[in-house]
């Protein structure tokens, strides 16, 4: 009875034409776009990976082996689990989360200062210069970070010319250069969401704060970061979500050792051309983040409405 | 330029979910005249308004505009022509362009619609500034576009809410006799909506006072200041002396009071109450402060009280007395070039002309 | 007191400075490998200043090619997604609120939802689709058309955000205003809505396009036969690098430091205009206005002089002294090397000769960097292998296998 009414009050608000074209647009976007292509990967998720011919067969039909898979290992190996990919899969996600703190202990006092500044020229300089490596390619950032990590990289040669050491330290395999890379690709989106927070405060309250001898640890303890934490658990959901799903940065920067969750879900894709398989590894990665990302939402009682402000 | 039509409202009610904000609304409004809306903040006059022009459907009853129903048209197409709490002048677009959007979009060249835009501009004391943004004029300028550019849309009814607020008081004045000769000259149906008591008597031909949703009374200007329907009408519209008590006597258009700290008084039933007040009843009788006169009258039109202080106000004194049991009365003099009307602590008796007093059912006083 | 904020001062200048740091050494590093004549991106050992690489890059078919397409899907992008973040936007001021957040919490997921998955869902779903059309609708499975579907997925998201920010400021009164008046719902919106949201959606615009320029989570797996500038570069840092790469980072960053000081002179001169800025009032802003005006004088001057000076500068005779002053120090290298690395001699040998760089820093940027590559193609043949990331017998073994190589060299060469 209401939903007639809410479409019929919409109508009217905006008239035939324009309701019409939002309407179609939105709801392109949302089934078309959103739900429709993630049902179809959930359901191919769930299907054998066979031969064009036999596709709309009888032997089309649904299986866990996908998921049995990720956990058991192929059949007949001699491991009960699949441990190889198990550990990627944890180890990316705890990974993602040390990015993800590592971010913002190095993010929060910049959006404080960025924030807490009149603004002017200055700060506009950074705001530039915090910009301009996000208008270049992200393989290329990682590229740059390559660069520099790399065994005849900058750094090695800096410090085996000061004598530091006399081998190439091997920054690559020990993921530092990954972490590096994750940490520098979306730092932005860590930084900006604080710093929007953090500029709505009012700087009266912080005076009033240090005008009653509150220490700074307690006036970010007790002001700045309840004030702030919609714009933290945005920036943590962000950079958490887009570093668990990065591919770039581990293609470039990571390791022979190690390979980061998204990796496999790419050879499934490419190399393997099983895409059902790797259908059930990306639901996997997307359940897996989703459901952590909710359940620090509900610990740090964060709305859903707060993300993205 | 158009004639004023006749708009009706016809026991129009509107609710947001279960909050009803306007109730029973009855009123019938002359082609041609200013009518005016007068009440408290958040009384419902805004609603009314967006309601007479489109923008929200009543949930009950009808809008009759020239004598037809309104139901089902839209704001644009509706005749009339609304000017916003806040003015909603196009920032972005030039005063010329504000001024005869309405023309640009039934497409009009520009040639007719500069020529308009300057025949209006004259009309509104802006000449030779078309070519200004909004936010380039002052306070009153930007009231003046946004009436001519409600004008350039020709409409059969001008509906302004609270045009005037935001201005000061001596701009508020001007804009008065401006907006009150505007639609002298144009004679379409103004309908007018303001908190302001003064602005609604000094403008309309007739006026209706609101109270939470409700119309309490409408009527000339005289009528609401003179003769107030109800207890809120009587304490809203300028000001007034209250005193609550129960009738001891009827006959015929007066009524005695038995004041509860003031002894028995004697005044005519206002109008609304003439048959409605029995013996018995509790009852609130109203008396301006400047028709108390220093002096006795009658035994039951005479109040004894000590002067408390006295305020010079320019064109009158404000005396305010203390009458038995505390009760708080002022009275107004009219500066005759003395120095002073009265001495602090002194008593005075003083009356009123029973015509100038009006008694009613006792009911809801406006706050303040 | 006084020391304490000294401190405080210092403290911050330090933390900028590493901050900054981070976030721009990388680059000045990359841009820095552009100029060197090192056949791989490096600055150490510094070899001879060169243009080569820029050269190299505009002969580039496959980078070249990338760029048009990245073009394509950018502009396709921008256009899709603006608008549907725009009417996702409008929506979201009328929705009911009982449903808001669940609306919102709906289109506000494509930015979380990883980019991998999304270009999967996308590329899963269309073919889908276009299995039921059939022949006749090939477009749906053209790498273009998916790259652009699937990108928009999430960018207008990113577009809807900077569009609700934009909202929050209208004032709903002005649409009122122009349908009182007597206009259309279609002219209130082109007349009143579409200037007013004019700003947002060039900065939509160009988010739209950054973020679909660069790209490459979601289009790996939707590009098809049209490989993105990102791909492309993906595929150059994978199979093969030259510091062409490096050249066209210097070439970007250039750009947007072109653009944003720009922007900054245009700002500075439109608020003097309107008097917003009085002189001697607010100086920092006002300095930096000039400062802006100067920098972007000086820039454009060194981007003429080095475009000149590319002509006549050759680093022909400094190349060639490089290459002999190092055959010496090789030639000792190698003798020790052989001894330590008994197992890479075969393969450093022949590097060296054709590209004259010392084997041990040549071998391990490029052991590091083919390493996971080859490591996958091994794996492709038994999905089993996939996932065990199996070093290989040492950094050089598989890291020089013959193609890789010749890849490398020949784009060395280019
Ligand atoms: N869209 C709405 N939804 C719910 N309640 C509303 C809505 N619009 C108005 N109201 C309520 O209706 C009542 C009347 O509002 P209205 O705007 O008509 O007041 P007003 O008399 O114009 O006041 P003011 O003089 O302050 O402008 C108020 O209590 C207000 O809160
Ligand atoms: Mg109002």
């Amino acid at each position: 009875m209401r939903k007639p009414k809410m479409f019929s009050e919409f109508f009217k608000n905006n008239g035939l034409l324009m309701g019409g074209i939002l309407m179609f647009l939105v709801s392109f976007w949302i089934i078309v776009l959103i739900l429709l292509p993630q049902l179809s990967m959930l359901d191919f998720s769930f299907r054998y990976n066979l031969p064009p011919a036999l596709q709309g067969t009888e032997a089309d039909s649904y299986t866990l082996d996908n998921y049995r898979y990720l956990v058991f290992g192929p059949e007949g190996a001699s491991d009960a689990f699949n441990k190889v990919d198990l550990m990627v899969f944890v180890r990316t996600i705890l990974a993602a989360m040390a990015v993800t703190v590592l971010n913002l202990i190095l993010c929060y006092p910049l959006a404080y200062f960025l924030g807490q500044s009149k603004g002017g020229g200055f700060i506009r300089l950074l705001v530039i210069m915090l910009v301009i490596p996000y208008w270049i390619n992200e393989i290329l950032r990682a590229f740059a970070l390559r660069i520099i990590f790399g065994d005849g990289g900058v750094l090695n040669g800096v410090m085996m010319s000061l004598g530091l050491i006399d081998q190439p330290y091997d920054f690559i395999n020990a993921d530092i250069a990954l972490y590096a890379g994750l940490g520098y690709a979306y730092i932005l989106l860590m930084l900006f969401p604080m710093y929007n927070v953090i500029e709505s405060l009012d700087r009266n309250q912080i005076e009033a704060a240090r005008d009653m001898g509150a220490s700074w640890v307690r006036i970010h303890r007790r002001i700045v970061i309840p004030h702030a934490k919609p714009g933290i658990a945005s920036g943590m959901t962000m950079v958490f979500m887009l570093s668990a799903g990065a591919l770039a940065a581990p293609q470039v920067l990571g390791g022979t050792s190690s390979l980061w969750f998204t990796q496999l879900v790419y050879q499934w894709f490419n190399d393997t051309l099983n895409w059902q398989q790797g259908a059930a590894y990306a639901i996997v990665l997307l359940v897996a983040s989703i459901a952590i990302v909710l359940g620090f939402m509900k610990i740090f009682k964060v709305n859903m409405g707060d993300i993205g402000k | 330029m158009s004639s004023g039509v006749d708009v009706t409202l016809d026991n129009v009610w509107i609710k947001f979910g279960d909050f009803v904000a306007v109730r029973e609304a009855n009123v019938n409004i002359k082609g041609g005249d200013f009518f005016s809306f007068l009440g408290p903040s958040g009384c419902g006059k805004t609603t009314i308004l967006r309601a007479v022009s489109g923008f929200l459907n009543p949930s009950e009853g009808r809008v009759l505009i020239g004598g037809k129903d309104m139901a089902g048209i839209g704001p644009n197409k509706r005749p009339t022509a609304l000017i916003f709490q806040n003015l909603a002048l196009f920032p972005l677009m030039k005063v010329w362009e504000n001024i005869t959007f309405s023309m640009e979009v039934k497409g009009a060249s520009a040639v007719e619609r500069r020529k308009r835009a300057d025949e209006l501009l004259d009309m509104i004391a802006l000449q030779g500034q078309g070519d200004k943004l909004p936010s380039e004029l002052s306070g009153g300028q930007k009231q003046r576009v946004a009436i001519a550019r409600a004008l350039c849309a020709e409409p059969d009814v001008l509906l302004l809410d609270e045009p005037l607020s935001a201005l000061d008081l001596k701009l508020r004045q001007h804009m008065r006799t401006e907006l009150r000769e505007i639609q002298q000259r144009v004679g379409i149906t103004f309908i007018y909506i303001t908190h302001d008591q003064g602005e609604a008597l000094t403008m309309s031909d007739s006026v209706a006072v609101m109270r939470n949703g409700i119309i309490d009374q409408i009527g000339d200007g005289h009528a609401v200041y003179d003769t107030p329907a109800t207890p809120f009408v009587a304490s809203f519209v300028g000001e007034n002396n209250v005193f609550r008590g129960k009738i001891s006597a009827i006959n015929g258009n007066e009524a005695v009071i038995a004041t509860n700290r003031s002894g028995e008084l004697l005044s005519r039933i206002t109008p609304a109450a003439v048959g409605k007040l029995k013996v018995g009843d509790d009852a609130m009788m109203f008396v301006r402060p400047e028709v108390l006169n220093v002096g006795e009258g009658t035994d039951k039109t005479t109040i004894s009280a000590k002067v408390l202080n006295e305020e010079f106000e320019g064109n009158s004194y404000s005396v305010f007395l203390e009458g038995n049991g505390g009760k708080r009365i002022k009275m107004a003099m009219p500066n005759m070039g003395q120095n002073q009307h009265s001495t602090k602590g002194e008593v005075v008796s003083f009356s009123y002309d029973v015509n100038n007093a009006v008694v009613m059912p006792a009911g809801e006083l406006a706050s303040e | 007191m006084r020391s304490n904020i000294l401190f405080g001062r210092v403290a911050l200048a330090v933390y900028l400075v590493i901050f900054f740091g981070y976030l721009l050494g990388p680059l000045l590093v990359m841009g820095l490998t552009a100029f060197n004549s090192a056949p791989f991106p490096s600055i150490t050992p510094w070899q001879c200043y060169t243009y080569e690489w820029f050269g190299a890059l505009f002969q580039d078919e496959r980078i070249l090619n990338g760029i048009k397409h990245s073009f394509i899907v950018g502009i396709g992008t921008v256009i899709l997604s603006v608008s549907i973040g725009l009417a996702a936007s409008l929506v979201l001021t009328q929705v009911w609120p009982r449903w808001r957040s669940t609306y919102y919490t709906i289109i506000i997921a494509p930015i979380l939802i990883p980019g991998v998955v999304l270009g999967i869902s996308t590329l899963v779903f269309w073919r889908r689709v276009s299995e039921v059309f059939g022949e006749n609708a090939a477009f749906l499975n053209n790498g273009l058309f998916l790259t652009i579907i699937g990108q928009s997925t999430f960018i207008a998201s990113y577009c809807m955000l900077v569009f609700v920010a934009r909202l929050q400021r209208f004032d709903t009164g002005l649409t009122e205003a122009a349908l009182d008046l007597g206009a259309t719902h279609t002219q209130a919106f082109r007349k009143i809505m579409l200037p007013f949201m004019r700003p947002a959606i060039a900065s939509a615009a160009v988010l739209a396009f950054l973020a679909s320029f660069e790209n490459y989570n979601t289009t790996t797996f939707t590009f098809g036969a049209y490989p993105t500038l990102t791909i492309e570069l993906s595929q150059m840092v994978r199979y093969g690098i030259n510091p062409s790469i490096s050249a066209l980072a210097v070439i970007i960053v250039a750009l947007t430091v072109f653009a944003a000081l720009a922007a900054e002179v245009y700002r500075r001169r439109s608020k003097i205009k309107s008097g917003d800025i009085k002189p001697g009032k607010g100086l920092p802003a006002w300095m930096f206005g000039n400062v802006a005006t100067i920098l972007l004088v000086a820039l454009s001057f060194v981007v003429i002089a080095m475009v000149y000076s590319a002509q006549a500068y050759s680093p022909a005779q400094c190349k060639i002294d490089y290459k002999a002053e190092r055959q010496i120090e090789n030639q000792t290298r190698i003798e020790a090397l052989q001894k330590a690395r008994r197992e890479a001699r075969q393969n450093a040998a022949p590097l060296e000769s054709i590209t004259s760089e010392p084997p041990s820093q040549g071998a391990g940027a490029f052991g590091s960097v083919f390493a996971p590559t080859n490591l996958e193609d091994a794996a492709g043949t038994g999905s089993e292998e996939s996932g065990t990331p199996e070093a290989p017998a040492s950094p050089f073994g598989s890291v020089f296998a013959p193609n890789n190589l010749e890849d490398a060299v020949g784009a060395g060469k280019n």
